[in-house]
């Protein structure tokens, strides 16, 4: 059971994920863009377990988010998913600390299994 | 110069000609006069001395004349000879003048025709050639203002196909993820609303596949698809991609069989993308064959490489489809093979991955006779191999 932040600019997909990882037994905090994400992980009263984030949002991205984050010396494993399925661009993405990807369509038990190994 | 001086030394000549026939003219008069004089009787003895100095008067002429003749002859001959090598020298000289120019173009226009096209000449010298060159040159830059919107266009067209990739996923995300949910809740359902779901499932699995599949070739056709080949035991992979696919052989069955060649060389592979390969092979095998049908998959060394074949003894594949298969979107007829899960584009992108590895892929069949993929991947050479034996 983790306590996990979650962030899509779709709502569909927002609500999709949330669904499934309920299911599964997680908890779920949302976020509809980066500046959001933000917003909640300071907002939190204790912190998250794993941060599962869309790369892609409009007024600030999951990787931008990520990288305030992580300057604050948030370490919160983290999890990106992205439409592109070349594994993302590594430079931008240097020293971030980003756990895994997740390509979209989103294969759930792959999700959980990366969830429960990040969050033992 | 020469040729204008025996112009004028003829010239000369016909005048001196002239005054020759006038000279030996007069002569002859004069002598006439002497011998009527002396038919007369009129000074005989002067007579004759006349006619005696009018006869060597014209000898003296005919030398004259006959060593002018001779002089002129010759100065017209030398003349004739100057300008004739004068012309030829002229002539090679132009000649010589064109050959360089006309080199540059040839080999210009080969440069061109090689895919060069910065190829252009120096335009200078004669009028002609410079024309020429000056023509080929704005030749190239046509054609290079061509291929340059062409290459443009394809990485519009290369743009284009990426970036609607992209955008299909979301949604194409939110269709699957939601009909998983539908079969989650299976017991909920009557068994006609579950097989709808199925169904939706299932097309939306096919739009998913194929949306890799384009996008892989788009990535290919643009020169972006990449691999990170990495030091790799090829049977252990083609053993691993065996095992995964069991379950829709057991399904069908069908016989899948294993052979791999002990101790073989390892390869620089791209696991995925290999892995990627023996899926497309072994999931047309396990579609295209009937029930109870064999397939062998076989790994082993061929030469320096490393091979694996996959053989089955299904209906096997017409030569005009064979020639073709490992085109886009190129299979067989719906009638034959009624396939929800292919995309017509496994091969081709099987065929781009192994390219890119520096490995080979080709099939072999026959109709009636089954079918062979076989794909052969380089060995990565090692220490010992290099080492020269001993006798």
């Amino acid at each position: 059971m983790a306590r996990i932040l979650l962030a899509d600019d779709s709502e569909t997909i927002l609500l999709l994920l949330r669904t499934r990882l309920e299911m599964e037994g997680h908890e779920v905090e949302t976020a509809a863009d980066g500046q959001e994400v933000v917003d909640v992980a300071h907002a939190a009263a204790t912190p998250h377990d794993i941060f599962l984030l869309d790369a892609m949002m409009p007024r600030k991205s999951g990787i931008d988010a990520l990288r305030e984050l992580r300057a604050e010396g948030i370490d919160t494993p983290c999890l990106i998913v992205s439409a592109h399925t070349d594994g993302g661009n590594g430079s931008d993405h240097e020293g971030l600390e980003i756990a895994g990807y997740i390509s979209k369509p989103i294969d759930f038990d792959q999700l959980f299994t990366q969830v429960a190994e990040l969050t033992r | 110069m020469l040729t204008g001086l025996a112009v004028i030394g003829v010239a000369r000549f016909l005048q001196q000609r002239q005054d020759f026939e006038d000279a030996t003219a007069r002569s002859y008069q004069r002598e006439i006069e002497a011998r009527t004089r002396l038919a007369q009787g009129r000074r005989p003895a002067a007579a004759r001395a006349a006619i005696i100095a009018q006869q060597s008067r014209r000898q003296v002429l005919r030398d004259e004349i006959s060593s002018e003749t001779r002089d002129t002859a010759l100065l017209v001959g030398a003349g004739l000879i100057a300008g004739l090598t004068g012309a030829a020298l002229l002539f090679t000289g132009l000649i010589a003048s064109m050959r360089r120019p006309l080199e540059d173009l040839v080999e210009a226009s080969g440069r061109l025709a090689g895919g060069d096209l910065e190829a252009r000449v120096q335009v200078g010298g004669l009028s002609e050639t410079a024309t020429l060159g000056a023509a080929f040159n704005e030749m190239a830059e046509e054609l290079q203002r061509r291929a340059g919107e062409r290459d443009q266009l394809d990485r519009m067209k290369d743009e284009f196909v990426l970036t609607a990739s992209h955008e299909l996923r979301s949604p194409l995300t939110s269709v699957q993820g939601f009909a998983e949910l539908l079969l989650l809740e299976r017991d909920k359902l009557d068994p006609e609303q579950a097989e709808t779901v199925e169904v939706i499932l299932d097309n939306t699995r096919h739009l998913v596949r194929l949306l890799n599949d384009l996008l892989d070739l788009a990535r290919s056709d643009a020169g972006r698809l990449t691999i990170k080949p990495v030091p790799t035991d090829a049977a252990n992979l083609v053993e691993e991609a065996v095992r995964g696919m069991r379950a829709q052989f057991d399904a069908r069955g069908q016989q899948l069989t294993l052979a791999t060649e002990p101790g073989l060389p390892q390869v620089e592979a791209d696991r995925d993308r290999i892995r990627q390969v023996m899926v497309n092979l072994l999931t047309n095998a396990n579609e295209y064959c009937p029930e109870s049908a064999e397939i062998e998959v076989k790994v082993h060394r061929a030469g320096a490489d490393v091979e694996v074949d996959v053989i089955d003894d299904g209906p096997g594949i017409p030569a005009e489809q064979l020639e073709h298969i490992f085109e886009r979107f190129s299979r067989g007829d719906a009638g034959e093979t009624q396939r929800v899960g292919g995309t017509g584009l496994g091969l081709a992108i099987s065929k781009s991955l192994i390219e890119l590895h520096g490995g080979t892929i080709e099939a072999k069949s026959a109709l009636g006779g089954g079918s062979t993929f076989r794909f052969r991947l380089q060995a990565i050479s090692s220490p010992a191999a290099t080492e020269a034996p001993t006798t």
